[in-house]
């Protein structure tokens, strides 16, 4: 039995199709991932008096503070990301992202701050007084890898659920007939799994999600008919003002939001350089395969790892 | 002094006035925490007692050492949120093996809390239960009786008694700011089945005990006490009698619990207290509102507000105070510890608590248990509370009105 729900957080609409056992079960377990989802962002929202970030940034500059086990492994492997994408995708950019988002600093918002975990006193300290964790980028892969550990583990077959349709996870078959999740898959699956169209960019490829995660970013954001920057490059405080769009797969959500951020970030800093010579060296996740469109209307380059991947990208 | 700095002396100046005011009932927004950790196990690592377990570890004054729950695969998850706990299948192996605990939370079905409170006092532990506190008088009346024999520190979590918002609301009520109380409403909103999946159709039906009327009380009692407590504290006396109607209204699952439910508390004086709740739409979400001569007060758990009627006096600090609109109307927003964030000039930034309402019920038992004082929920207060509940509930189910004897909460 398959229902279909829906929940509003982290400033977007969380979507998700599933099978379940029944329809009780079903809704049941949908209801759970998407509580949990709800959970993730009370918990980590910049916006909340009351959330762990809140307490994080309460205490920056100053002493550290013991976190929950939860927490600290989501910012290790924050760090792990950095470390992996060459500094290219860093969650310590709030400050400036905050400058950049307000109109304050539309080239040059500034370099982030830094933050150290001491995994014996479980705890995390931010190094300076105006540091400010912002997980604008990994929070909806994060909240999504989670739900889907959780459906799993309620027996829940196949799903397919999305964050405002730009960080997509689905495992298992979708449900026959297909157009019951139209509107969230617009494309057609050319292998068994879910099929997720990308649209008019990326000159009309499709994904094929079955265990899989996408994301798709844009270095420019849709405003008032004119694009604005909404990335930066954390290593050097530039504001991304570059026509790039990325599409990446990954087995996890997580990964897949970090790296299609990273993406953009690498590709702006150097233009003329191939994907492969671009990525040369990076630790990537497993699953990784990407897409990646210098402006409007051109080719969108593609790059895909060795190993087998969950999703494929077909164009 | 240019305009700025008059302005933020003036601001500083009168929320010290109100504060003044305040002080004997305001509470801090940071609990302290004096003396060793307080050693705690926690009984059931189900949803609630996992959100328990992400406040518990943040909490500086104690350490979860060890997580008890008959599901392995939920206990194995509550162990990763609690490194170094200890795992048992039951409470009794808890109890018996971990001798140096010196508390437990409580977080199992409500039908389960009774056996559990009197193993924990009989083993010397400390002990949180949460709220409801039981599902049958019987029980009800032997946990409260089990609480007065014992000199452990006992708490109920009904969590407005410890939510520092709450606290700073009720010193304005106490000070007479509404003057004649004339209405009291309450809601609950929310859209979900209430169902909790399971990975097999036996554990689910186990999971799903707040649907089954022989072991649950439903929305009233199940969700509605912790808002019937907060009015039973600002008023200091409890409703003597309750009508209730319910009915099935989107969830036909099978279920016979009512997913919409209304009851009105009626105190002695005629003072009514009325109460929605309902799983098929979630407009507004929770909140009460005491609605006086003066003034109204809304609260919805990490925000509060005062709405004052046009010939209210004005205190002067209200110049000043940090407001919101809601449609036509504004709320002076309530801010714990205003005069020091005002003091740092950081009044805006006290909109809203730095923690959520379970953070600051499970410090309040902490900080109590530490300091062998009494805790901002005493389990008499938790059973008065939930024997209404469990009144609210058969009001409900016999469809008419039923009186509650003053006797019978007396007792508790």
């Amino acid at each position: 039995m398959w229902v279909r729900l829906a929940t509003a957080a982290m400033g977007t609409r969380f979507e998700l199709v599933l099978a379940g056992r029944d329809a009780a079960h079903a809704r049941a377990a949908g209801e759970a991932a998407l509580e949990l989802i709800q959970e993730f962002d009370a918990r980590y929202s910049r916006f909340r008096t009351d959330s762990v970030l809140a307490r994080i940034h309460r205490e920056a500059g100053a002493a550290a503070l013991r976190v929950d086990p939860q927490t600290f492994q989501l910012l290790a492997r924050c760090l792990e990301l950095r470390a992996a994408t060459g500094g290219a995708f860093d969650v310590a950019v709030g400050a400036p992202m905050d400058r950049l988002r307000a109109g304050l600093a539309a080239q040059f918002p500034g370099r982030g701050g830094s933050f150290e975990l001491d995994a014996g006193a479980s705890s995390v300290r931010l190094a300076s007084a105006d540091t400010r964790l912002d997980l604008g980028g990994i929070g909806k892969g994060l909240a999504l890898d989670q739900a889907v550990q959780l459906l799993r583990e309620l027996g829940v077959r196949s799903a397919l659920l999305h964050g405002g349709t730009s960080s997509v996870i689905a495992f298992g078959l979708p449900p026959q007939p297909a157009n019951l999740v139209a509107p969230v898959c617009m494309g057609e699956a050319h292998e068994p799994g879910y099929g997720v169209s990308l649209g008019p960019c990326f000159d009309g490829a499709c994904v094929n999600l079955a265990g899989g995660a996408l994301s798709v970013s844009a270095a420019l954001a849709q405003g008032q008919g004119q694009g604005c920057a909404h990335v930066l490059d954390p290593r050097s405080g530039r504001a991304l003002n570059h026509d790039l769009r990325a599409a990446v797969c990954a087995d996890s959500a997580a990964d897949a939001d970090a790296w299609s951020t990273a993406l953009l970030v690498l590709a702006a800093a150097r233009p003329r350089v191939s994907l492969r010579r671009l990525l040369a060296g990076a630790s990537l996740p497993p699953g990784f395969q990407c897409l990646l469109q210098s402006h409007a209307g051109a080719a969108p380059r593609a790059f895909r790892t060795t190993s087998t991947p969950s999703a494929s990208l077909a164009r | 002094m240019n305009p700025t700095n008059r302005r933020d002396f003036l601001l500083a100046g009168s929320a010290g006035l109100a504060a003044t005011w305040l002080a004997p009932a305001l509470k801090r927004l940071q609990p302290s925490f004096q003396g060793s950790k307080l050693s705690l196990g926690l009984i059931s690592a189900g949803r609630q007692g996992r959100a328990m377990l992400g406040e518990l570890a943040t909490i500086p004054g104690c350490s979860v050492d060890a997580v008890c729950d008959s599901d392995d695969s939920r206990l194995q998850a509550a162990l990763r949120r609690a490194s170094g706990a200890k795992g048992f299948a039951n409470a009794k192996e808890m109890l018996a093996a971990a001798s140096g605990l010196q508390a437990v939370v409580i977080a199992t079905p409500t039908h389960l809390h009774k056996e559990l409170v009197l193993e924990s006092l009989a083993a010397k532990k400390h002990v949180y239960c949460e709220t409801p506190l039981a599902h049958t008088l019987e029980d009800n009346a032997a946990i409260a009786a089990a609480a007065r024999a014992t000199t452990q520190i006992c708490a109920g979590g009904f969590q407005g008694r410890s939510n520092p918002v709450y606290a700073l609301a009720r010193s304005f009520f106490k000070a007479g700011t509404l003057r004649e109380l004339a209405a009291l409403r309450a809601q609950n909103s929310k859209k979900t089945s209430w169902r909790t999946a399971g990975s097999t159709p036996e554990r689910e039906a186990e999971l799903n005990w707040h649907l089954d009327p022989k072991l649950s009380l439903g929305l009233l009692g199940e969700l509605g006490t912790q808002q019937f407590d907060v009015f039973h504290w600002f008023l200091g006396r409890h409703p003597r009698s309750v009508r209730a109607r319910g009915s099935l209204r989107l969830h036909k699952d099978g279920r016979e619990i009512p997913d919409c439910v209304s009851a009105q508390l009626v105190f002695e004086d005629g003072l009514e207290l009325d109460y929605s709740c309902t799983l098929a739409n979630s407009f507004e979400g929770r909140f009460e509102v005491l609605a006086g001569e003066m003034a109204a007060i809304k609260l919805a758990w990490t925000h509060g507000w005062m709405f004052k009627e046009a010939d209210a006096p004005t205190q002067g600090w209200e110049v000043y105070a940090n407001r919101q609109q809601f449609h036509d109307e504004k709320g002076i927003t309530l801010i714990a510890d205003a005069t020091k964030l005002a003091a740092q000039g950081k009044l805006q930034e006290g909109v809203g608590l730095p923690f959520t309402s379970l953070y600051y019920a499970l410090a309040d038992f902490v900080a109590a248990a530490a300091a062998g004082k009494p805790a901002a929920c005493s389990l008499g207060e938790a059973a008065r509370t939930t024997a209404v509940g469990i009144l609210a509930q058969r009001a409900l189910r016999e469809g008419g009105e039923v009186a509650i004897d003053p006797q019978l909460l007396a007792e508790l």
